[in-house]
């Protein structure tokens, strides 16, 4: 057999030389591997939880609807508090797409447990004359008894929102339970559960309208008007709503959708994301120079295999690419380790606030493509170095 | 062959013999100040089938000229010849895949990977060649049982002893079956009678029919083998195949 000959590496080999480093030195690929997965688990977990937390927040944004307007006076251009007139919510009704409307007042007194002076203190809780589609407009439900009807608007009975009976004491209406409103005795007929995108509502003890009239004498003009909508139509009946409820001077009101802000939550954290991400990138990039650092120490140590492999046929390709392999398998080692506790993190973290847990795939894939390129990059100088190794030079004996 | 050469060349083998190596006034110089010159204007012709000793005193440049035989390193001047093809004309893959195919090599410090048992140990020797795998282990294990280490196949080297190790070394040289086995102090690390061992087992070799070039400074073991080629200063200084046994 006469030249030319050539040296041959099956791929399956290729690999089985990258992991000769990994397999003799476990406990250095161990702790090597330890510092990509730490930034690639913090990435995860970063990526996990704040998607988990916006999926949650979305899909009870879904529940509640987003069609759900309201509308304030704001301020005149004086200054002082501007107010809307009386007819405003049949006005809105009025508007097509409109599907239901209803005003509270704020009436100016306060509500007891009991008629004992020590607790005449103040507890937060507003009182409002409310009209009788208003549990229909806001969805509302009762967590005990009902809500009002139209004989109940007429009588001396409340409905009070979840936290107001909280600090009512009062947990459900079962017995008869009263409660004094200014120097009245009104029935409690029935609990709101909580409402997200209303907590107003949450701290109120809610009057009928008529009942309000006949026991303190006013009526109080609209200081809300809530419009439920068809969910098609949302943005043209905002666009006409403070024109329709103040036709004087539609710029002193002020309309607003309650579901925008529970929305931006969902996006208020992205300075705390990116920091975050921020840190687990550098906490990557270490990983990487650890990488790079142990492959270069594994190179000089490793001089003599090198040289032994050169003279037993392998070529300098063969010798950049067992190394480029091990630094690459290290480094997705820990790839795959860090989106492992990543996920866990995130499943538990999730769990405990009660979402739902959502990790893209995308992430999963990123963090173990990112521990790739950075371990193929990491390795690659060393690598090269191996390689350049004049092979004899590397058999002889180290002094 | 008829290079100027102020070495004293006696060259034995029958021209019609085919040289499986040959080098041609070949000088090797480290550079420094002065530059070291290493091996200065050899020429040599090894057929098939010798077992040649390359004898000298430590620095003579036994070494560097086991490398330059190897293809290891590559000579400032003159031609290293394999198999009448002349190695300067190839490249550096080129010449890892000539020492793939056509080379064994012994090193004095065994350089066996660590870690790995005597099987994978051999093996690597046929690892770049292309063969597979099943087919690199049953060959490593006829080569291990030639050698006399059938009962250590799956040792890692920290639990052999020093001429075991050497073995596997031998057995990782031979089990490709090269034109030319290179071995540089084979016996360098071991007590005499482990020497011996070596030395009879490099003689199987030979009566087998392989081709192998032993490096030592020690004149008793070069004795024992049909020839004789002395280094002195980088230079060939005798080549004798009288048997002194
Ligand atoms: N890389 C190098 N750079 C400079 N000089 C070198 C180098 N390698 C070897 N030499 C010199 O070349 C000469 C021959 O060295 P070599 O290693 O070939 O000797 P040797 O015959 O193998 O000796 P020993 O029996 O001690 O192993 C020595 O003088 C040595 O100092
Ligand atoms: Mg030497």
């Amino acid at each position: 057999m006469r030249g030319p000959w050539k040296s041959r590496l099956r791929p399956a080999d290729v690999l089985g030389t990258g992991t000769v480093g990994l397999r003799t030195r476990r406990a250095r690929a161990a702790f090597t591997a330890l510092g990509i997965a730490i930034g690639i688990a913090s990435m995860v977990a970063v990526m996990g939880i704040s998607s988990s937390s916006k999926a949650d927040l979305l899909a009870e944004l879904d529940l509640l609807g987003t069609n759900l307007l309201q509308i304030r006076p704001g301020q005149s251009v004086f200054g002082d508090e501007a107010t809307m007139s009386a007819d405003a919510p049949a006005m809105i009704r009025r508007i097509g797409p409109v599907e239901s409307a209803s005003s509270i007042s704020a009436i100016a007194t306060t509500v007891q447990r009991n008629d004992a002076l020590s607790s005449r203190n103040k507890n937060g809780i507003e009182i409002l004359a409310t009209e009788v589609n208003l549990t229909q407009t806001l969805a509302a439900t009762v967590a005990s008894g009902r809500a009002h009807d139209s004989a109940s608007v007429r009588l001396p009975t409340v409905v009070l929102g979840a936290i107001a009976a909280e600090r009512l004491g009062i947990e459900n209406v079962d017995g008869g339970q009263r409660v004094i409103i200014g120097d009245r005795w009104f029935d409690v007929i029935g609990i709101l559960k909580p409402l997200p995108l209303n907590p107003d509502i949450d701290r109120s003890a809610m009057i009928g309208l008529e009942a309000a009239r006949q026991s303190f004498g006013v009526t109080g003009l609209p200081s809300t008007i809530y419009i439920r909508t068809d969910p098609t139509s949302v943005d043209a009946v905002r666009d006409v709503l403070a024109r329709t409820a103040s036709p004087g001077a539609p710029n002193e009101v002020d309309v607003s959708r309650p579901s925008d802000a529970l929305a931006a939550r969902a996006e208020v954290d992205k300075n705390l994301q990116t920091l975050l991400l921020g840190l687990g990138g550098v906490a990557l990039l270490v990983g990487g120079v650890g990488i790079a650092n142990v492959m270069v120490i594994s190179v000089l140590e490793r001089r003599g295999e090198i040289g032994v492999r050169r003279a037993l046929g392998a070529t300098r390709a063969h010798i950049r690419n067992q190394f480029v392999v091990e630094s690459t398998l290290l480094s997705l080692l820990g790839g795959v380790l860090g989106v492992s506790i990543g996920f866990a993190v995130t499943t538990v973290y999730a769990r405990r606030q009660g979402w739902l847990v959502d990790l893209p795939l995308q992430g999963l894939i990123l963090g173990v493509l990112a521990a790739l390129v950075i371990g193929a990059v990491a390795g690659l100088y060393p690598a090269v170095r191996a390689a350049r190794l004049d092979p004899a030079e590397a058999v002889r004996p180290a002094a | 062959m008829t290079a100027t050469h102020t070495s004293p060349q006696t060259n034995r083998t029958a021209p019609d013999k085919s040289a499986v190596l040959e080098l041609r006034d070949v000088v090797r110089e480290y550079p420094g100040i002065p530059p070291v010159r290493a091996i200065d204007g050899v020429s040599l012709r090894i057929s098939t089938g010798e077992l040649v000793a390359i004898v000298g005193p430590s620095g003579s440049g036994k070494s560097t000229l086991l490398n330059l035989i190897g293809t290891l390193d590559r000579p400032t001047s003159g031609t290293v010849l394999v198999d009448d093809v002349d190695t300067g004309k190839l490249n550096d893959s080129a010449l890892a895949g000539l020492r793939a195919a056509r080379l064994g090599f012994v090193f004095q410090q065994f350089h066996l990977l660590a870690g790995m048992s005597a099987i994978d140990n051999v093996a690597t020797g046929l690892l770049y060649r292309g063969e597979p795998r099943r087919l690199r282990r049953a060959r490593s294990i006829e080569a291990l049982e030639r050698v006399g280490l059938g009962h250590r196949l799956d040792h890692t080297p920290n639990k052999l002893s020093g001429g075991e190790r050497q073995r596997v070394a031998i057995a990782r040289a031979l089990v490709g079956d090269p034109a030319i086995v290179l071995a540089d102090e084979p016996t360098g690390n071991l007590d005499s009678t482990t020497s011996d061992e070596i030395v009879e087992l490099l003689h199987g070799l030979h009566d087998e029919g392989s081709t192998i070039v032993v490096i030592t400074h020690d004149r008793d073991l070069a004795n024992k083998l049909p020839r004789r080629v002395t280094v002195r200063d980088g230079r060939l200084v005798d080549d004798s195949t009288e048997v002194v046994r």
